[in-house]
Formats: structure tokens, C-alpha cells, sequence
């Protein structure tokens, strides 16, 4: 049986792998579907929704249509997604590497950042950074890295401390390769796969930290997120609900879809390795 | 759980003020004022400094005014439009180099001490010449104040001071603090600046930061039976939206400057036992202002400001962003003002062919992408308005092809950034119309003042002529010639636009049905409060 009719077997990964590719499509289309400035103002301010079919989410505050500022906050949520947690992986899994392969002073040095690091709630560290250095898209995604790749760091070490003692990398160091050469080509492709286990939940928390900060007011204010759209409904949360709503709704389904298309993919590969 | 029993308590007295209004239709407005009882009301900002002799600013006035009490109050009816307070009557000589003021008679401080002339020679020439934010300006002529005796003060200026201006600056600028307490030390360390001593018909009760301030009733007040409550209490609600839902659960019966959002104002206006009350604020109006970086040169040239001006719908932006609750602007003196606005200026009306055609002229043509060039714009994060204009300015700066990237900061880095650091293209302010140009007005346009003075012009505008008009409306004695010199002001600034006013605003209040006395004159919120009660 292959990975994918394993993964096709399980409801709940074919539900999120859906979420996912809707929330693609989306992200994808926003462009092509509604060109322009998503922030230009399209008709009178405060229309509810299903009221008029060419606004069929409504108009926010300003009269901004909600469905083209919705697609095109999916493109800021996927984007900051999927970048900070590939910063984080990749920054982690290097750090781990090195630490776990190395040992000694420099495995001392690295882990003790790593613990620094860990001690600060990750959010704070978010919120501190983009306070100081001020909101845009890059910064948010290093913002919500630095929080994250602690995580992937010790993973990759616990799993490159038992790697290193393999025959194989025995044998790599007797014919004489560079130890950074060894543990890049031989030891990290070895010891990832773990190490991207954690990427569903990273991706996940990575889009809630976006959306979090948005709504605090900290990310570009030029381009459309989830978690500015929710701000900006707050104001009127008794009588345009919708507006914090619909972007709410769009937030859970993403980090639900993300999360339970990641353990699907994760548990498949884990019954794969484990027949292997 | 103190908390829970105070709600509990006010729901049952709210409950029964809501029988008592249902049963009886009539009572309302006609009723005679009512003694004892405590005043909760929502407070959205906590002032550290609580002295307004010192920080002359709305946040401070809503919680000091009650403790602290000025020389005279803005009055709908009275002579000038100025009720008496700490003064009965105020007489400027022919040379604009005095003022004469005649004081009430027993008045005595929180402390018990007398209230004498010696205290107002003492506010004015310590503290609101040197030190206050706008006093600064009003009173730098100020050289001696007489005191003839205890219920006499004689202010004499070195230099002729209008005294139009002194009089329109009454209100906000002569905020009388005690003698005796502030001449020990330094005054900007005094402990009375935290837990005020004043003359007002309340005194200072306590302070539980992030809980509430609490004011209690001055027994010895000089106002005949006043005040009527017994207790004030400013309960901290730092999130807009939670105003009107504790006024709905009847644990605040007061919201005023606009705590309660606009947009909910339609919703809670038709809740029984609440009303909504626009007025009371005729005094306290705010500016809507597109603050302009002339170091740009495109913003240098007036047809580009010009352009930009015709660009932004006035009447959208009422509507829209004020739901109503505001007028466009057409200079920089607001037109509600009585003494000096004038409708025969340049106005720009929306016009987005216009505005275009401007551009072009000014050679600053269409580029591939649609963009003639592209701005920073800094919206004001001090009010939800602000900001929803800072998005409102950047899309109708996009339909004539200027790309406006919107940077946000919080207040004290936005204020850094425009008066200090000038790190702004296009900036959108709230300054405040203080009833007379000379106060906080002129200065947003001219010329020759020093980085880093927040609400002032920054923007490196100069314009000799606009300060020449200035410098003479300053020195004017004559209160129709100065009036007359200002209505030229405001053509000239609406003519060469060193700053683009939109709108016009004030606040809202929503009180439950029980409170008396609200909105009786033009600054009600920051006045004393002396005549407020509470009925049922």
C-alpha cells in the first residue's frame, strides 16, 4: 500500500489536505480574482453579508469588500506561514546539528542560547522585535522565527547525538572527510525527518502569532491580514459581528487544515519507517 | 470580589431607577437636582501628572477639573461666553498691559487654608507662564502680578496681550493651585501633582492604578448646597467596547468623550434608561488635519497640496469615519466657533479629474505602475478615527496616483517621529480648537519653532507673509481688528494649504436616564461638576 492511500485512509488528514489546498487556491487566485488594490474602497460602508452579490461577504468600516480582503489576507497568512516556519526549521535543524555533532564547548555555547532563548515566551519575543525594529512582512517573519527554531534545535541534537556514533559516520571521518562536510551531508539528511514532524504545528503557530500580532496592530498596515481584519471589527463587534467573524472562521479552519494535514503526512511516513 | 458586589449593588439600584422611569414618563429633565450618591463613570486613559496647572490637556481636565477649578468657566449664555469661578470679574485696561481680576470671596482650599490672590499670583507667574504646555504661548508677555489685596489680582504684561485672548484662555489656562503646598520644592515633583489640593467641589479621594479614581464630596464647598454627589468614581476601561456593555449592566452610569464607539451609538441610543447626548463639547473641538512635510519637494509645491485636497471627500469621510458625528472643515478655526470663523475661504471640493489635472501640471506625471510617487503616511494612533482616515487618505491618495505607504507607531513614537525626528511625508493630527486662534492654532502653521514641540508645525513650512499676519493679530488690542486679522489667516491658510483641514468633531456622551445636569455648557465634561446629581 503506498504513503498515499495511507494518507488517503484517514478522514481527518484528506479534511485538512482540503483546508489546505482551498486555502492554496485561494492565496493563489486573490491576484487573478480581484486585481487591484484589495483595500480600495468598493461600495457603502457596513453592508452585511449574502445582502448584495457582488459584495457577498460585505463591506468593513470603510466599505472595503470583506471576500477580496479575506483572499488576499490568506496570501499574508501563507506566506508568513510557510517562511517563518522554514526559517525556523532551518535555522534549528543547523544549530542542533552542529551542536550535537561538534559536543563539547561549542554544544555548550549553542544550548545554552537554545535555553535563552526557550525562556522567553516566544510570543513576547515576537512582539518585542517588531516593536523595535517596526512592522513589515520580513520582520515578522524573523519575529515569529526566533521564537520557533528553538524547538527544531533540540529535536535535530537528541537525534544527531545518536547518529554521530554510526558506522557510517565512523566511516566517513576515517576516509578523511571535513567534519562540517560529515555532519551537513551525512548526518542532517539523516536526522530531519523528526526535526520536519514539528513543521504542522510550527506552520500553525507561526500563522496564529501572525494573526495575533496584526490584531495587535503590529505588521505592515499596507497589506491585508486575518488578524488586522479581526482589529478592525473589534470596534464594531455589536453591531457588524461579521467583520471580526468571517476572518476568525478563515483563521481556525487554516491552523486546523495545517495541523491535521501535517500529522497525517507525519503518522504515514512514521508506518512507512517503521515497516522499512 | 469586591467587584461583584459593587455591580450587584448598582444592578439593584438600577433595576429600581428603571421601574421608577417606567412608571413615571414625565420625570426627566424638570426635576430639581438631587443630594448624595456616587457617580461611576468609565475613564479610558490614566494621567500620571493630575496637575492641569501643569499639562493643560482634555485627559487631565476630566479627572482635575473637579479638585482643581480655574478662574472662570465657557458658559452657553454667559457675557463672553464665560461663566465666574475662582474669579467674579475680569476688566483689561485700554493698553492691553493689564488685566484686573476680582475674586470670590470665601473660598478655602481642600487643606482648610484661605484662597487668596497670593495663590493666583503664584499659578500664573510659576507655573502657567514657565511650565504649562499652552500657557507657554498665552502668557509670555506676563511680567508681574499685583495683589492689592487678598480678592485683587493684577496681571501686567511687559508687552500690549490682547485681552480677547487672555479672556478666551480663561477656560483652559488658569487653573489655580495652592500657594502654600507648591513653594516648597520643585514644582514638577510635588506630591500634590499626583493627589491634587484645589479649590473644586470635589476632593481628591484615591488612585488604584489600572482600577479607578475616586473623588469625594468637598463639604466646604462655596457654591450654595453644592456639590450634589457625594462620590465620583472614574472606573479605568482601557477597551472601548467594554464601555457600552457596563453601561448596559448598570456598573457605570456615565461615558463620556466617546467611550462608548460611534459605531454603537445607534444600537444604545433605542437601550431603555440610556440616553445619548452630543452636546457639552461646543468647546472641546478637535481639528481633523493632514499634517504636510514641506521638506518633500513635491509637497512643496501647492498644486500638489492642492491636488491632495481635492482628492479626499469631505462628506465621505463624515459619514463614514464619524458616522455623522462631525463637520467637514473648510480652515483652520472650526465652524462652530462663534467669534472667528469665517466661510469666505478658498475651498477645495472633491473633484479626482481635478486633482489629477493638478498633478500633471505640476509635472509630476503618471509613471507605468499608475504612480506619480510615492509618500509615508502617519496616521495618529491616539483615536480609532484617526487611524480609519490614515486608511481612508491612503486609497484616495491611490485614485490620483500617489502610493501612500502607511506606518504605524504607537503614540509616543509617532509623536517622536513628526515633531522631533520629521521622519513623515503626510501625517494625520487631531489638534484641538481652544476657542481662540492664538492659543493652539497659529502655531501648527508658522514658522521658527524649535524641533520636538508636539501639535506645532513641523513640517518646515514658511511662509512670510502668513507670519507676519500672525505676528500682528498677536499684538492687535482691538478685539474686531483682531478678529478681522484672524479671518485673514484663515484665507491664507486655506489659499497656500501648509496643512489640509477635513473635518471637525467632539464628543459623545451616554449616560443613564438618572443623571442630572449633563451638557449645561460648552465644556461640560472637563468642567466642575458641581451641579450634577443623580435622580431616584
Amino acid at each position: 500500500m503506498s504513503a498515499l492511500h495511507r494518507f488517503l485512509r484517514r478522514p481527518e488528514a484528506v479534511a485538512g489536505a482540503l483546508i489546505l489546498a482551498a486555502l492554496f487556491a485561494m492565496a493563489v487566485s486573490a491576484g487573478l480574482l480581484f486585481p487591484g488594490d484589495p483595500q480600495s474602497i468598493a461600495g457603502p460602508a457596513l453592508l452585511p453579508p449574502f445582502q448584495d452579490w457582488s459584495l457577498p461577504l460585505g463591506t468593513d468600516r470603510l466599505g472595503r469588500d470583506v471576500l477580496t480582503e479575506l483572499f488576499h489576507g490568506a496570501r499574508t497568512s501563507l506566506a508568513v506561514g510557510l517562511a517563518a516556519a522554514a526559517a525556523a526549521l532551518a535555522v534549528g535543524a543547523v544549530i542542533g546539528t552542529l551542536a550535537g555533532f561538534t559536543g563539547g564547548l561549542t554544544d555548550e555555547v549553542l544550548m545554552r542560547i537554545t535555553d535563552a532563548f526557550q525562556t522567553v515566551p516566544s510570543f513576547l519575543l515576537a512582539l518585542a522585535f517588531v516593536s523595535v525594529v517596526g512592522p513589515s512582512l520580513g520582520v515578522v517573519v524573523v519575529a515569529i522565527a526566533l521564537g520557533t527554531w528553538t524547538g527544531p534545535a533540540r529535536v535535530a541534537r537528541a537525534e544527531v547525538l545518536s547518529i554521530r556514533e554510526r558506522d557510517y559516520v565512523a566511516n566517513a571521518r576515517v576516509i578523511g572527510m571535513h567534519p562540517l562536510a560529515i555532519a551537513f551531508r551525512e548526518v542532517l539528511p539523516n536526522a530531519l525527518p523528526p526535526v520536519l514532524a514539528l513543521s504542522s504545528v510550527i506552520v500553525a503557530a507561526a500563522i496564529l502569532t501572525e494573526a495575533a500580532l496584526s490584531f495587535l496592530g503590529l505588521a505592515d498596515p499596507n497589506r491585508v491580514t486575518w488578524g488586522g481584519m479581526i482589529a478592525e471589527g473589534r470596534t464594531v463587534l455589536r453591531t457588524a459581528p461579521f467583520l471580526s467573524i468571517v476572518p476568525g472562521i478563515a483563521l481556525v479552519l487554516t491552523v486546523l487544515g495545517v495541523y491535521l494535514a501535517g500529522e497525517g503526512i507525519v503518522e504515514t511516513t512514521a508506518v512507512r519507517r517503521g515497516l522499512s | 470580589m469586591s467587584g461583584f458586589t459593587i455591580s450587584r449593588r448598582t444592578m439593584l439600584a438600577g433595576s429600581a431607577m428603571l421601574l421608577a422611569s417606567t412608571a413615571m414618563p414625565t420625570l426627566g429633565l424638570a426635576q430639581t437636582p438631587k443630594k448624595g450618591g456616587r457617580l461611576v463613570l468609565a475613564a479610558d486613559s490614566e494621567p500620571r501628572n493630575l496637575n492641569p496647572a501643569i499639562v493643560a490637556s482634555n485627559g487631565v481636565f476630566f479627572i482635575s477639573s473637579k479638585i482643581v477649578e480655574t478662574l472662570a468657566e465657557a458658559s452657553f449664555d454667559g457675557k463672553d461666553g464665560l461663566a465666574p469661578r475662582l474669579a467674579v470679574g475680569w476688566e483689561g485696561t485700554a493698553d492691553g498691559l493689564s488685566v484686573t481680576f476680582k475674586l470670590r470671596e470665601g473660598v478655602k482650599w481642600h487643606d482648610g487654608k484661605p484662597f487668596t490672590s497670593a495663590d493666583v499670583a503664584f499659578s500664573a507667574l510659576q507655573i502657567w507662564k514657565p511650565l504649562q504646555n499652552l500657557g507657554r504661548t498665552v502668557f509670555k508677555d506676563l511680567s508681574t502680578v499685583d495683589t492689592p489685596d487678598d480678592l485683587t489680582a493684577v496681571f501686567k504684561f511687559a508687552k500690549p496681550t490682547p485681552f480677547q485672548l487672555i479672556r478666551n484662555a480663561l477656560p483652559a489656562l488658569s487653573s489655580v493651585v495652592p500657594k502654600h503646598i507648591y513653594e516648597v520644592g520643585k514644582i514638577e515633583d510635588n506630591p500634590a501633582n499626583t493627589a491634587p489640593i484645589g479649590t473644586g467641589p470635589f476632593k481628591f479621594g484615591e488612585y488604584k492604578a489600572g482600577q479607578y479614581y475616586r473623588l469625594t464630596r468637598n463639604s466646604d464647598y462655596w457654591g450654595k448646597d453644592e456639590p450634589y454627589l457625594d462620590e465620583i468614581i472614574y472606573q479605568v476601561l482601557p477597551d472601548r467596547t467594554s464601555a457600552a456593555s457596563a453601561l448596559e449592566a448598570e456598573e457605570i452610569q456615565l461615558a463620556a468623550f466617546s467611550a462608548v464607539p460611534l459605531a454603537d451609538l445607534d444600537r444604545i441610543s433605542k437601550v431603555p434608561g440610556l440616553k445619548v447626548i452630543t452636546k457639552g463639547y461646543e468647546g472641546l473641538t478637535y481639528q481633523l488635519v493632514v499634517e504636510i512635510n514641506h521638506r518633500r519637494k513635491e509637497l512643496a509645491d501647492v498644486k500638489v497640496r492642492q491636488a491632495i485636497a481635492h482628492a479626499i471627500d469631505k462628506d465621505f469621510v463624515v459619514k463614514t469615519v464619524f458616522l455623522g458625528y462631525a463637520a467637514t472643515a473648510t480652515g483652520p478655526v472650526p465652524k462652530n466657533d462663534p467669534q472667528f470663523y469665517t466661510a469666505d475661504v478658498p475651498t477645495y471640493a472633491f473633484d479626482v479629474a481635478k486633482a489629477n489635472a493638478l498633478l500633471d501640471e505640476a509635472g509630476y506625471k503618471k509613471g507605468a505602475d499608475g504612480n506619480r510617487f510615492s509618500l509615508k503616511l502617519l496616521p495618529a494612533p491616539y483615536f480609532n478615527e484617526t487611524k480609519q482616515f490614515g486608511d481612508y487618505l491612503r486609497q484616495a491618495l491611490a485614485a490620483i496616483g500617489i502610493d501612500a505607504q502607511l506606518v504605524n507607531n504607537d503614540s509616543a513614537a509617532h509623536i517622536k517621529a513628526v515633531y522631533t525626528d520629521h521622519a513623515f511625508d503626510l501625517a494625520v493630527g487631531p489638534p484641538v480648537f481652544r476657542g481662540d486662534p492664538a492659543i493652539s492654532t497659529t502655531i501648527l502653521v508658522q514658522s521658527g519653532i524649535p524641533d520636538g514641540v508636539p501639535f506645532s508645525n513641523q513640517g518646515g513650512y514658511k511662509n512670510d507673509a502668513l507670519d507676519a499676519l500672525i505676528a500682528k493679530a498677536s499684538e492687535t488690542l482691538d478685539t474686531s481688528a483682531r478678529t478681522e486679522l484672524y479671518k485673514e489667516f484663515q484665507k491664507e491658510v486655506a489659499a497656500d494649504l501648509p496643512l489640509i483641514n477635513v473635518a471637525e468633531w467632539s464628543f459623545v456622551s451616554v449616560a443613564r436616564d438618572a443623571v442630572g445636569n449633563i451638557a449645561n455648557n460648552p465644556r461640560w465634561a472637563v468642567s466642575n461638576w458641581a451641579d450634577t446629581y443623580l435622580a431616584g
